[in-house]
């Protein structure tokens, strides 16, 4: 592990040169200046075996396999279904454990009012119409709303403390988040991302990777569902806006 | 990762810059040295909210052994001063 692993193979290499240095600096040479620099390595070197210890075992190459294989499958099915219209994320509380996304089969242009649990399925009905029917998936949202410790609160400052910790500090996509709300619209702006957002058909309809992460929190928060309604990327910033439901 | 390799990037440029600062001063007290890493250390720590909580565990761990040193240090000041 250890091979693979830079901040412990650093962190080790530190901790040597240090004890290296600042033991004969302090006992032999009585040299204050050099035993004072021997110790900065040995703090750095704690630093960074404590930091080895906290990366993911899997490399990242293989978590991006998983990742497009995995929005491949998706895009094929909402290719092959001929889907345009957008995709609802909801919260936990109207599908069951993780919030999930509802893409409605059929759309008038309005969105549906999804007031009931849905059942856990591909295919899930929510009206009594016969055409009141979509798919119910699962998004990189649902999976990153896991992750967070607790669910956040329902105002601006709560949700841009959660996406932060989630964006930047967990899964290192971002430099940080602002959520602003006003009216039914929320809109997050998220600094230097380095996830880029492709232009397939299931992007327009379930929005790039960020924002599907962005609507699935901010969902779980106001715990009412959501819909991207504007996504951008200006001077290194992507921004999201997002349309409260009802 | 980035959040660490920033993380790691601040300790070590501040920790630099003490040393050399200390060393233009003329400071000759290897306790002076150590307490004004630890305090850095342990500040910048703090700052670093948005780490996870894995990685604040074992930063948690070295902030311990860090301030267990600068009270045996402070320890050892006090004997000095009483003796």
């Amino acid at each position: 592990m250890t091979k693979y692993n830079p901040y412990k193979r650093a962190g080790l290499g530190l901790l040597i040169a240090g004890s290296l240095i600042s033991l004969p600096a302090y006992f032999l040479f009585q040299l204050t200046w050099l035993t004072a620099l021997g110790i900065c390595m040995l703090i750095l070197s704690f630093i960074l075996i404590a930091l080895g210890k906290a990366i993911p075992r899997l490399p990242p190459e293989v978590c991006s396999l998983l990742l497009e294989t995995g929005i491949d499958n998706i895009s094929t099915l909402i290719e092959e279904l001929g889907i345009k219209s957008k995709a609802i994320y909801l919260p936990s509380s109207l599908t069951s454990k993780y919030p999930r996304a509802f893409i409605p089969l059929h759309s008038n242009g309005s969105h549906p009012e999804i007031t009931k649990t849905l059942p856990l399925r591909l295919i899930s009905r929510y009206g009594s119409s016969p055409e009141d029917i979509g798919i119910l998936i699962s998004t990189i949202g649902s999976t990153a709303a896991s992750m967070l410790e607790s669910k956040p609160g329902g105002t601006p400052d709560e949700l841009e403390s959660a996406l932060t910790s989630l964006l930047t500090g967990r899964l290192g996509v971002a430099d940080g988040t602002k959520v602003r709300r006003y009216n039914n619209h929320i809109k997050i702006e998220i600094n230097n991302p380095h996830l880029e957002n492709g232009t397939s058909w299931s992007n327009q309809c379930l929005g790039g990777p960020l924002a599907a992460v962005v609507a699935s929190i901010a969902a779980e928060a106001w715990n009412k569902p959501m819909t991207i309604s504007q996504e951008e990327q200006i001077d290194g910033k992507y921004s999201v806006e997002l349309e409260v439901g009802k | 990762m980035k959040i660490y390799n920033r993380y790691v990037i601040t300790v070590s440029l501040f920790l630099l810059l003490t040393t050399v600062i200390l060393i233009a001063t003329g400071q000759n007290s290897i306790d002076l040295y150590f307490t004004v890493y630890v305090i850095e250390a342990l500040a910048i720590t703090e700052l670093y909210v948005h780490i996870n909580n894995k990685a604040r565990r074992g930063l948690t761990y070295v902030s311990t052994i860090l301030f267990g040193g600068f009270a045996i240090a402070l320890c050892f000041q006090i004997i000095k001063i009483l003796t």
